[in-house]
C-alpha cells in the first residue's frame, strides 16, 4: 500500500521544488479543458471563492483515460499519469475529474509497489520520479478546504427546497483497495456539504451503478440503456437534478439525454450537476458565471425554485 | 447458454496460471454464484457475462476467453468486483485477459471498441493532451459510420463544448519516451 502522506508533512524525496504553503497543485485534465469546461470554471470560481489558491501542473499531459491502462500491459496506464505527479510541486494535488483521479491514484499505487515500474519511470524522467503528492478528488478536496458548519453559516440555506441525486459512478470509489477513499458500493462523502447547502439528499439508490463509461461511440446502446435507468430512477423519485463529479458521467447523463428519450421514447428532462456548480450556487454565484447554461438539459426549473429566475439567460436549449 | 468446450485443458492452464499470477486474484475460489453477472452493467452486449467467464477459465478454455466480446468490450466499471463474496476483482481478471489477448494480437469482433482506444492513443502520443473532436472525427472516418453522434454536433459547438485547434504540450518528447518505453506499437502502424 502506499503509505499516506500527512498533508503538512514534508516530502523528503520531492527535491526542492515543493513549497509547504496552502496552494494545491491543479491537474484540469484534457474534458476540463473542452467538453466539460463549465466543470473547470465552476470549480476555479469556487475554489477562489473559498479562499484557496490553485497552481496549475505545469505542460500536464492526458492521463491515459481508460484505453492506456487497457492496452499495454498496464505500464502506459502508469507511466502516462506518472509524468503529472512527477511535475506536481506542491504537498497536495487536486484532481476534479473522477478517471484523472483514478488513473493518478492508480499509477501512485502501482509505482509504490513496484521497482520495475520506479526504474521505467526513472529512464523516461531522468531523475527519480516523484509520486508522492497527495491526490485528491474535487469532494475530498471540499471537504478538506471547508466544513458542512461552516458552508452552512456561510450559505444561510440558499438551497433549501431542492432534493439533490448525489452521483458517484464507478472510478471514485472503486477498486477499493486502490481508491481508499469512501464505500464502494454505497459513498456518501457528497452528502454533508450538499446537507450544508441546505438542500435535502436523499438516498440515491442507483448512485454507484455505472453510465457506460467510454462505450458512447462504439457501442452506443450500452450508454443509453444504462444512464436511462439512472435518469430514470432519480426522476421516478422526485429529485431536481443529478449530481456528479465526473466528465463522462456528466456526457452520458446530459449530452446524451436527448438521445435517450429517442431512442426509448421517454420523455426525461433531469438536470445534471457538477458537485462544484452546486456549492457554487450555494455561495450565491450567479448561475451563468457557473456554466450551467453550457448543459443540454435545462435547470431552468430547478434554477427558479432558488430564487435564479432574474439570471436565467434564454442561452439553455432543451432536450430535444 | 452452453458452454463450448474447444481447448484442452492443458492449453490454458498455463494461461490461466499467468492470468492469475498477472492480477494476482485466484480464479480458482468463484463458486458461481452469479452475483457479478446479476450487476453487470454491459452482460446484455457481452456472449459470456462475468460469472461464464470466471467459469471458462476455471474449465481451462482461455480461447474462448481471449476471443470473447466480454474481453473486448468490459469497461471496467468494477461494479461485479465491488460485490463478488469471495472479493474476487473479477474485472481485473478480465482486463489480465484483456491485456494478454492484445500483447497476443487478438482483435476479436468488436472493431469499433478497438478504434476508439487506438485512436485514442495516437491522440494523447501526438499531442500529449487529447483532442476529443478530432478523436470522433477519425473513429467515425475509419469505423465508416460518418453520421455517428452528427447531431450532438451543433449542439456541442453552440455550448462551446468543442476545441477546434489541438492542445498541444511543450515537452512532447517526454510523451515519446513513455510510449517507447513501453514498446506501445500502435497496431496497423
Amino acid at each position: 500500500m502506499i503509505e499516506r502522506k500527512n498533508n503538512t508533512a514534508g516530502m523528503p524525496e520531492a527535491g526542492s521544488g515543493t513549497q509547504a504553503d496552502d496552494a494545491y497543485s491543479y491537474f484540469p485534465g484534457c474534458s476540463l479543458t473542452s467538453s466539460a469546461g463549465e466543470y473547470d470554471v465552476s470549480f476555479r470560481l469556487v475554489a477562489r471563492e473559498l479562499g484557496i489558491r490553485l497552481e496549475e501542473i505545469e505542460d500536464w499531459n492526458c492521463c491515459g483515460a481508460s484505453p492506456a491502462p487497457h492496452h499495454w500491459g498496464g505500464n502506459l496506464g502508469v507511466l502516462l499519469p506518472a509524468r503529472n505527479l512527477h511535475h506536481a510541486m506542491r504537498d497536495s494535488l487536486v484532481a476534479p475529474c473522477v478517471g484523472c483521479y483514478n488513473r493518478l491514484k492508480n499509477s501512485q499505487y502501482e509505482i509504490a509497489n513496484s521497482e520495475e515500474i520506479r526504474i521505467q519511470a526513472e529512464r523516461v524522467f531522468g531523475e527519480p520520479v516523484r509520486y508522492e503528492t497527495e491526490v485528491l478528488n474535487l469532494v475530498e478536496f471540499f471537504a478538506r478546504v471547508t466544513s458542512p458548519e461552516k458552508l452552512a453559516e456561510r450559505v444561510q440555506g440558499r438551497l433549501a427546497g431542492l432534493n439533490l441525486a448525489t452521483y458517484y459512478g464507478c472510478l471514485m470509489t472503486r477498486p477499493a483497495k486502490i481508491m481508499n477513499f469512501d464505500n464502494a458500493r454505497n459513498p456518501v462523502s457528497m452528502k454533508p456539504l450538499l446537507k450544508a447547502t441546505g438542500a435535502d439528499a436523499d438516498h440515491f439508490p442507483f448512485k454507484s451503478e455505472c453510465c457506460g463509461s467510454y462505450m458512447g461511440l462504439a457501442r452506443k446502446e450500452i450508454v443509453l440503456r444504462a444512464s436511462r435507468r439512472i435518469i430514470e430512477v432519480a426522476d421516478d423519485m422526485g429529485f431536481d437534478a443529478i449530481v456528479t463529479a465526473c466528465p463522462l458521467c456528466h456526457q452520458n447523463l446530459d449530452l446524451r439525454q436527448g438521445q435517450i428519450n429517442s431512442a426509448f421514447g421517454t420523455s426525461l428532462a433531469m438536470p445534471v450537476l457538477y458537485f462544484s456548480q452546486v456549492l457554487g450556487l450555494a455561495l450565491g454565484l450567479e448561475a451563468d458565471d457557473l456554466g450551467i447554461d453550457a448543459h443540454m438539459v435545462s435547470a431552468r426549473r430547478l434554477l427558479e425554485k432558488i430564487g435564479h429566475g432574474a439570471d436565467i439567460t434564454q442561452k439553455q436549449a432543451e432536450v430535444s | 447458454m452452453a458452454i463450448r468446450v474447444s481447448s484442452t485443458i492443458a492449453d490454458g492452464a498455463s494461461v490461466i496460471r499467468e492470468i492469475e499470477r498477472r492480477s494476482g486474484e485466484r480464479v480458482s475460489a468463484c463458486y458461481q454464484c452469479g452475483r457479478c453477472t446479476s450487476t453487470c452493467t454491459g452482460a446484455f452486449a457481452f456472449d459470456y457475462p462475468p460469472h461464464r467467464i470466471m467459469r471458462l477459465l476455471q474449465l481451462g478454455q482461455v480461447e474462448e476467453v481471449l476471443n470473447s466480446r466480454t474481453a473486448q468490450l468490459c469497461f471496467d466499471c468494477m461494479t461485479c468486483s465491488s460485490r463478488c463474496p469471495m472479493t474476487i476483482d473479477v474485472a481485473y481478471v478480465i482486463e489480465t485477459a484483456k491485456m494478454i489477448a492484445d500483447e497476443r494480437g487478438i482483435e476479436g469482433e468488436e472493431e469499433g471498441v478497438r478504434l476508439f482506444r487506438l485512436a485514442f492513443l495516437k491522440n494523447v502520443r501526438r499531442h500529449g493532451r487529447l483532442h476529443e473532436a478530432r478523436l470522433m472525427a477519425w473513429i467515425n472516418l475509419r469505423s465508416g459510420k460518418i453520421f455517428n453522434d452528427i447531431s450532438l454536433v451543433p449542439k456541442t459547438l453552440r455550448k462551446k463544448k468543442v476545441h477546434i485547434v489541438p492542445p498541444r504540450i511543450k515537452n512532447r518528447r517526454e510523451i515519446h519516451r513513455i510510449f517507447r518505453e513501453v514498446n506501445a506499437k500502435l497496431r496497423d502502424e
